[in-house]
């Protein structure tokens, strides 16, 4: 059943994207692959809805695929219409799938039936033929007299500098048939030639082409029984059509015969295996250390070879198993659109979506938890940020508001941006609406993460009334608890009249991470690897005291630093000089002064989810070989410590 | 002079591996954005080497460097698979089907310029051993 819902979701989101693509032609030549694709969509809907008895999705995508193949008839034309039709039919389509999922009732399906039913109806029955809505532009005896060409071309540097390539020459294929298939061929004595397998009744423009490198010869003729066949079934208007031409078949099938859909428990176990071989190693390590002078010193080497090899092995090992659970961000953002299309709607305003960096890869645990709090973000940047289109105008902005969702990979980080040209964040507004809720807000300007502090503080809302796009002010606080339970950060930038950006970021995956491993007084903690930047080494005389925060001379600036033995109370004697772990970059960067660096290696993190011992600035713990605990430092809370909030370092110190 | 073909349906990955081999010196570029135009080109211009993605429309790039494999004028030119992870195949796969150096993205550009400039025949820099 696992495996029909993991298809079905697959069907449905790739039936989002096609229906947008579609949208986009209402009124001029629909694109055939589109419509192909649709239909394969809902063809296989329904061919294993009814491999698991839901009957509800299979009548629906019965009536959607029935709907679709008028369509690329052209028996119906495409209007705004019966494409909200479609797509509320494709809606229904997934409430239905997910209920199921959930145990849930499912929802009616009668109503958006007729409604398909009705669409499907006056073609069928009244054969009105819609004609001139279907790029193929096919002649009205579709099926009855179309052959099957093969047409070559090949290409040469004279035909290129002409404009005359393979795909020039595919797209001309399609405005006079269907392109079955597409293949290079070797020309014998040198060079390259494309074979399209087009059909098509007219063949009489193929001739018209020939001064541009095409050939073609008849590979089937018309009035064979599959064209008389599919033209019966035409005719019933909704029985199954038993010939789904295959587009691209051959070669472009080849790419997804080897995939197989694995359940992400099953992976979590082998990356839980693997760390906790990565444990035992370390301890086979540690007893090897032990051991060293009992042993003769050959056995021994043989001993510490294996132990290497093992470290390898494991670090291969655990980069496989984590390689299989990325998958594109896409995934999060093909549902946008939709999303994006349906509130600009209900708000009645003008919004285009940018989207950036869908292949950037993640972690499968991350992506299902990001989508909700992506969603959230994108909602506000709607209902707060974009204005209306009269507004826009009159401040001089373009009528259309633009929302950019980008994701890019940043060392062992993804970042995800989600930014709007909208109104802004009006910053003072939001300090008085804190402080008049009892909120504290430090007098003066407010910066960002001030500014993030309170528009997620549980309970704050900029709105007096709450809307469908946004809610009651929860929202903003689950979304930051969500980012920074999986290890990362949110942040914002507004710019009055310029629009906002928030931004999240977010570790590539979980679990095992390289760490730098040091030691303050009889204490060892680990500082992520992605995280650090640099080892240095610092004289005492070096710090420089202000305000009570202690700074360094860094790169001709200056570089607050945090002592670790403060910020935890640990007991340390004085020292002439200690190392400081250089973490965050620009304006966050920090230096985490530590006694003693014991190495760099690899940790299991395990989150501490225990809210009574949540201490700020530790974000895990995690055990080395000998079985002692290390606490694992959060240092996005550290360098914000040191930053924004001189006043809360003072308070630990004191 | 000579001439690196990319072929990558993303024209951001193209941009990058461009970006990323600027600097070699002695190079120009074509670009491709799906097999069937990757084998156009190079049945119009001489080429001295591909970087060729995997996972792309029209024609999946093990089939497109099987293709080549296939053809006496092709045999030797060398082609280094860039590709997703995730979404590649097994290496073994992609070096079976004749590629000349296997590579996955998010790449190092440094790594990408060395095995570019072995592909290319210019002399590595001098390894200290």
């Amino acid at each position: 059943m696992d495996d029909y819902f993991a298809e079905a979701e697959e069907h449905i989101i790739a039936v989002r994207r096609s229906l947008l693509a579609l949208e986009a032609s209402i009124g001029s030549n629909l694109p055939l692959p589109v419509l192909e694709e649709l239909f394969r969509s809902f063809h296989s809907l329904k061919g294993i809805s009814a491999m698991v008895e839901l009957r509800e999705a299979e009548l629906l995508a019965h009536e959607m695929e029935s709907c679709l193949r008028l369509i690329r008839e052209g028996h119906v034309a495409v209007t705004s219409t019966n494409f909200e039709t479609l797509v509320d039919g494709a809606k229904v389509l997934e409430a239905v799938v997910v209920a199921h999922r959930s145990g849930q009732p499912v929802p009616p399906v009668g109503r958006v039936l007729e409604q398909l039913e009705s669409l499907a109806r006056p073609a069928a029955t009244k054969s009105a033929v819609v004609r001139g809505s279907v790029g193929s532009g096919e002649s009205s005896k579709a099926g009855a007299d179309r052959a099957v060409w093969r047409v070559t071309f090949t290409p040469s540097p004279e035909l290129v500098a002409r404009g005359v390539k393979v795909d020039t020459v595919r797209s001309r294929l399609l405005q006079i048939g269907q392109v079955l298939s597409v293949a290079p061929k070797v020309v014998p004595g040198g060079g390259v030639s494309f074979e399209f397998d087009v059909e098509t009744d007219r063949d009489q423009e193929l001739a018209t082409w020939k001064e541009d490198g095409l050939t073609y010869e008849p590979l089937r003729t018309g009035l064979n029984a599959e064209a008389s066949e599919s033209d019966a079934d035409r005719n019933s208007g909704v029985t199954e059509l038993s010939t789904v031409p295959e587009i691209s078949q051959g070669i472009a099938t080849s790419g997804r015969t080897n995939f197989v859909r694995v359940d992400l428990a099953r992976l979590d176990d082998l990356m839980r295996l693997a760390g906790e071989m990565v444990v035992t190693r370390a301890r086979l390590e540690a007893t090897l250390q032990r051991v060293e002078r009992h042993v003769p010193f050959q056995e021994w080497r043989d001993l510490q070879e294996h132990s290497a090899g093992i470290e390898r092995q494991l670090r291969d090992l655990r980069e496989g198993v984590m390689r299989v659970r990325l998958v594109p961000i896409g995934e999060i953002f093909r549902r946008m659109p939709f999303v994006v299309r349906d509130l600009a709607r209900d708000t009645g305003k003008r919004v285009q979506l940018d989207l950036a960096g869908q292949a950037t890869e993640i972690d499968k645990f991350l992506i299902e938890r990001m989508m909700d709090p992506v969603l959230h973000l994108v909602r506000n940047a709607i209902s707060h940020g974009i204005e209306p289109s009269d507004q826009r105008i009159a401040e001089g902005k373009p009528p259309e508001g633009t929302i950019r969702l980008s994701a890019a990979t940043a060392g062992e980080s993804v970042v995800l941006e989600i930014a709007d040209d909208g109104t802004g964040i009006d910053v003072q507004d939001v300090a008085e609406r804190a402080r008049t809720r009892g909120m504290s807000v430090p007098d003066g300007p407010i910066d960002a993460r001030t500014l993030l502090d309170i528009i997620c503080a549980p309970g704050f809302s900029t709105r007096d009334e709450a809307d469908r796009g946004s809610g009651r002010g929860v929202g903003m606080s689950v979304v930051r608890r969500t980012v920074e339970e999986l290890g990362g950060a949110l942040g914002v930038k507004t710019e009055a009249g310029r629009g906002t950006t928030f931004q999240i970021t977010l570790p590539l995956t979980l679990a095992i991470t390289d760490a730098i491993i040091a030691h303050v007084g009889e204490h060892t903690f680990a500082v992520p690897q992605s995280a650090a930047r640099e080892v240095i080494e610092v004289e005492t005389t070096a710090l420089r005291s202000i305000e009570r925060n202690e700074l360094l001379a860094y790169r001709g600036g200056t570089l607050p630093v945090i002592r670790l033995a403060q910020l935890f109370s640990i007991p340390v004697q004085d020292r002439p000089r200690f190392h400081a772990i250089v973490v965050g970059t620009g304006l966050a960067a920090v230096g985490l002064l530590v006694d003693r660096i014991a190495g760099q290696r690899e940790i299991v993190v395990k989150t501490i989810t225990d809210p009574l011992i949540h201490v700020h600035g530790v974000s895990g713990a995690t055990e080395l070989g000998d079985g002692r605990l290390v606490l694992i430092l959060d240092v996005f809370a550290l360098s914000r410590t040191a930053r924004d909030r001189p006043h809360q370092i003072e308070g630990v110190s004191a | 002079m000579q001439t690196i073909l990319v072929v990558d349906d993303s024209p951001t990955i193209r941009r990058m591996v461009r970006t990323a081999l600027g600097s070699l010196a002695d190079v120009t570029f074509v670009e491709a954005g799906s097999g069937l135009q990757a084998i156009e080109t190079l049945a119009v211009q001489p080429v001295q080497v591909v970087v060729l993605d995997l996972n792309m429309p029209d024609m999946h790039g093990l089939d497109v460097l099987k293709f080549l494999r296939s053809h006496r004028q092709y045999r030797q030119l060398p082609v280094m698979i860039l590709t997703t992870r995730g979404d590649e195949p097994s290496r073994d796969a992609a070096l079976q089907a004749g590629a000349s150096a296997y590579m996955t993205k998010p790449f190092s550009p440094a790594e990408l310029v060395s095995s570019i400039r072995q592909l290319l025949g210019a002399p590595s820099p001098p390894r200290h051993v």
